[in-house]
């Protein structure tokens, strides 16, 4: 009898249990503390940690201020992507492009991309055209590339499952060949997995 | 039994530096607003130094020490301002995820996104 009630009043406090802590859609600030971590993911604040990481360093290196006429032009190369999800590379070298220009330390150019394929070819097309019409080249070639790799490393001890992340980043001068500067950032995230999962 | 589920987490960090420094860091005064008294014991800011980047840019280096014997995860980030105190918006300026051992000393920095940063702010946030 004893043990009915205590099941009866238990079956009555799950829908208190389950939905008590559903929460109203809201919005949070992106990168910010409230925002998801998942281990086996590259979380949004894991792009703007490891973009913010590779401007600072780059920035602080010197290695764009050495150019004969600044800002130094940039060309974006090959991101590499050796993790097992499906990342849009843009969500890095975006973040980057961005606070290189606002540093007025750096332009990336547009129209021109790896396999020669134009970011923008509208633009392509117009500077082809002036180029035609003035009969001068008025395209400046790129001071540098950027180009880098994303890995990641998955251990797994019991329950307890970790992935590092790491943001490989090379700039390489143009002219020569060689990498002037070359940054990497890893960022680790360890969780416990449900060992009863939906 | 009680003993080492109240000492089992304790953890310590013991360094060693030379003695005669060749270095000599360019300290900052700073203004601290405390708004969470026990984060001031495990993320204590001991001193801020600063320097310029071949570039131009400031630098900020920031010493912290846990005066706690546990390990403390905390989050900063760095505010910018030009010579108007007007704050520059930065589009990587995340809250950066770190931790501190119990007694340990260590340095976070930071550079400012653009020649045009004059002044900083770093705000600290326990985890």
């Amino acid at each position: 009898m004893k043990k009915n009630v205590i099941l009866s009043l238990l079956a009555a406090a799950i829908p208190f249990v389950v939905g008590g802590c559903a929460t109203k859609a809201h919005y949070i600030q992106t990168g910010g503390r409230e925002s998801l971590v998942t281990v086996n993911s590259i979380n949004i604040q894991d792009f703007i940690q490891a973009a913010n990481n590779a401007t600072s360093d780059l920035l602080a290196s010197g290695a764009l201020d050495k150019v004969p006429n600044p800002p130094a032009v940039l060309a974006i190369s090959r991101i590499v992507n050796n993790t097992g999800q499906q990342i849009d590379t843009d969500l890095l070298t975006k973040k980057i492009r961005v606070a290189l220009l606002n540093s007025g330390k750096a332009q990336t150019t547009t129209t021109l991309g790896l396999g020669g394929a134009a970011e923008d070819p509208m633009a392509k097309g117009l500077q082809q055209e002036n180029e035609f019409k003035s009969d001068q080249k008025v395209t400046r070639t790129p001071d540098f590339t950027l180009s880098g790799k994303i890995i990641q490393t998955i251990a797994r001890d019991g329950n307890t499952s970790q992935s590092t992340f790491s943001f490989q980043l090379s700039l390489t001068d143009a002219k020569t060949g060689l990498a002037v500067w070359e940054g990497e950032k890893e960022i680790t995230k360890q969780g416990a997995r449900p060992s009863v999962g939906f | 039994m009680v003993l080492f589920a109240v000492t089992g987490c304790r953890t310590s960090v013991n360094t060693v530096e030379n003695a005669q420094k060749e270095g000599q860091r360019q300290m900052v005064a700073d203004q601290r607003v405390i708004t969470d008294s026990s984060l001031r014991k495990k993320v204590d800011i001991v001193g801020i130094n600063q320097a310029m980047t071949p570039g131009g840019l400031l630098k900020i280096q920031i010493e912290l020490l846990n005066h706690k014997g546990s390990l403390q995860r905390f989050s900063y980030q760095f505010e910018w301002f030009d010579a108007s105190g007007m704050q520059i918006n930065n589009v990587a300026s995340p809250a950066i995820p770190d931790q501190i051992e119990g007694g340990e000393s260590k340095f976070i920095s930071g550079v400012a996104p653009t020649p045009a940063c004059k002044d900083f702010r770093v705000k600290f946030i326990e985890n």
